[in-house]
């Protein structure tokens, strides 16, 4: 991995964190048809699972692209999740899970000279959703975040959960 | 209780005690009586391509390891070492000659013999009987068709007695093309706080909650096959074939029904692959039957168009570790395999958006099962009793089994029925002696 490129530039660093802050808000507040916004339309929406490896096998621990993964949506299909949740009978989020999305150690890993960044964040998510149904989620994102309107669109998400087995009821929210 | 299990179920009524989801003894009786006993599917063989191959995985709540061992056959131990019971391998996944016990470094070989003991000649003066503390084999281990089975009981009727006329409609799915199927690599693993029976009665015959439970991802783009207008759609059967296996199929009167109820991103693939499916397997399993749900006894689920295949791991009374892998026809080229891939992801699996429903209702129902007064009530499952189809060779000759219709509960009656009448014996299944040589699964 390399140091982050413009790692000098304060400016850049600020607005990339606060875009990602203000996109945590929007999921949230359940705001998802504004989330979906911040998407581009050729998106890749990836979240691979993660197996124990061990010896030379280490570095296959967390899956392929192209694998059965736990995420592998394009524009449409993360549309089609966000329309599902809106049908009022998506059963696993009615009522709406209430969540608190925590973005940090945001870098910005490489800086294109067309504006196209990489940008590395981790997460840590709280979910609680009806009585007890309760997790923490942790994990790395990569994001490669496309020049737009002053800002940018998220033209693709990788997601790598911190868990081999995922301990809670399903992955319903989004990351 | 303990020898009153059939009490549990009145099959006139179709009424079910909820305790057998809640009882915390009943869940010890089960990891004997069921799953000490039953033939467990492990996996496919697509996952051990090589010598000295391994994955890990559970027979009950016994960790085991798969090997593919070096005279080629498939063996499967207790992951166990047998100083200390340290679990021997840490790894989901691997290629290993060896094991080695992170304790105190007792070594087996893929074929589960020990093979060095640190301090053997020192401090063992040699008197350890090596032969002796091999790591403990399955009693049984076969193939069907490329999936794997094991069962921990010597007197097990043999893998293909034990699934009877289930593996014959499994052909529908292990057998319609030549080369049969592979499971993709990935797998899903995540838990559910509910009873390992209740997904299984969901896929064995609940063809019943689509409508309710599915909507919101019908309606959201997320289809499992096109939808008829009228009523519940499709015509079709839950087929009983016994030995507590069952599975729902609708039925297609011919090719252009077929064709109908594939989704468009698989139509042009049906239409490649149905005449090779007729000739393999006949006009009942090639053609009219196209199965959609499906549970083989104990553990393991079925969605023949969702490409998914389940094991249940039991875990605890309330608690069960889902399994997930996605099955295509080997011999299907790959942008239809990574398509399948993709169906299976965003509908059935952890972030699955029919899954994710079906969780919430079990989680929910196994909760009625711990209240007191709650659990005075027992489940209804009478649906379609007394109202089998009676004679279901006049729909096709070849059928075998019994037949309800589509909407049906005679797969969840037989299902516990089975349940019942293994709870209830109390014969004690007959583990292997200790270093007993591995059977392997033919290669």
């Amino acid at each position: 991995m390399s140091a982050a490129a413009p790692s000098d530039d304060i400016n850049l660093w600020f607005r990339v964190q606060a875009f990602l802050t203000a996109e945590a808000r929007l999921l949230d507040d359940h705001a998802l048809d504004a989330w979906l916004d911040l998407f581009s339309d050729d998106l890749r929406y990836w979240m691979p699972t993660i197996t124990n490896r061990i010896g030379r096998d280490i570095d296959k621990s967390v899956s392929a692209f192209g694998h059965v993964a736990h995420f592998d949506d394009n524009k449409t299909s993360l549309t089609n999740r966000v329309k599902r949740l809106s049908t009022g009978m998506a059963w696993a989020e009615t009522p709406r899970s209430r969540t608190r999305h925590l973005v940090s150690n945001v870098e910005v890993l490489a800086a294109e000279p067309n504006g196209t960044l990489q940008v590395r964040s981790n997460f840590l998510i709280y979910r609680s959703h009806l009585e007890y149904d309760a997790e923490i989620f942790s994990g790395v994102r990569h994001d490669t975040l496309r020049p737009h309107h002053n800002s940018w669109l998220i033209c693709q998400r990788d997601i790598v959960l911190d868990q081999n087995v995922v301990t809670h009821k399903n992955l319903g929210i989004f990351f | 209780m303990r020898s009153h299990f059939e009490h549990l179920l009145d099959l006139n009524k179709g009424s079910l005690d909820r305790r057998v989801f809640s009882d915390p003894e009943i869940f010890e009786l089960e990891l004997e009586r069921i799953f000490a006993r039953c033939w467990l599917l492990l996996g496919h063989e697509s996952m051990l391509p090589k010598t000295n191959d391994f994955f890990t995985t559970y027979m009950g709540r016994d960790s085991v390891i798969v090997t593919r061992q070096p005279n080629g056959s498939i063996g499967c131990f207790l992951n166990m070492c047998r100083h200390r019971g340290n679990r021997v391998c840490r790894a989901d996944s691997g290629n290993a000659r060896s094991f080695s016990c992170p304790f105190h470094g007792w070594t087996f070989g893929s074929n589960g013999a020990l093979t060095n003991v640190p301090g053997y000649k020192e401090i063992y003066l040699e008197k350890l009987d090596l032969q002796a503390h091999g790591l403990v084999p399955v009693a049984k281990i076969d193939q069907y068709k490329g999936l794997i089975f094991a069962t921990f009981d010597a007197n097990a009727p043999s893998l293909s007695d034990y699934l009877g006329d289930m593996a014959w409609y499994l052909d529908m799915i292990l057998d319609r093309r030549e080369g049969g199927i592979e499971f993709l690599p990935g797998t899903h693993k995540w838990l559910v706080h509910t009873n390992w029976k209740f997904p299984v009665d969901n896929f064995i015959g609940d063809s019943y909650h689509g409508p309710v439970s599915h909507k919101s991802a019908w309606v959201s783009g997320f289809e499992g096959m096109p939808r008829r207008k009228s009523g519940y759609g499709y015509e079709g059967f839950q087929v009983c074939p016994g030995g507590g296996h069952g599975f729902g199929t609708r039925w297609a009167e011919n090719r252009e029904q077929v064709f109908e109820m594939a989704l468009p991103e698989f139509l042009e693939y049906e239409k490649s692959r149905l005449e090779e499916s007729i000739t393999r397997l006949g006009d009942l399993r090639g053609l009219h039957f196209s199965p959609m749900h499906a549970s083989i006894f104990p553990n393991v689920s079925l969605l023949w168009q969702g490409s998914a295949i389940r094991v249940w791991h039991p875990k605890g009374p309330k608690l069960t570790e889902a399994w997930g892998w996605c099955f295509v026809d080997k011999a299907a080229p790959d942008d239809y395999k990574r398509e399948k891939a993709l169906h299976m992801v965003q509908r059935h699996g952890t972030s699955g958006t029919w899954e994710a429903d079906d969780v919430d209702n079990w989680v929910q129902c196994h909760s009625s099962s711990e209240g007191y007064v709650a659990r005075q009530y027992p489940q209804n499952l009478e649906m379609g009793l007394g109202d089998e189809i009676n004679d279901p060779r006049a729909i096709h000759p070849d059928i075998r089994g019994r037949l309800g219709k589509f909407q049906s509960e005679i797969n969840q009656r037989s299902f516990y029925t089975h349940w019942a009448k293994l709870m209830d014996d109390t014969t004690a299944p007959q583990v292997p002696t200790v270093g007993a040589a591995s059977q392997g699964a033919p290669a």
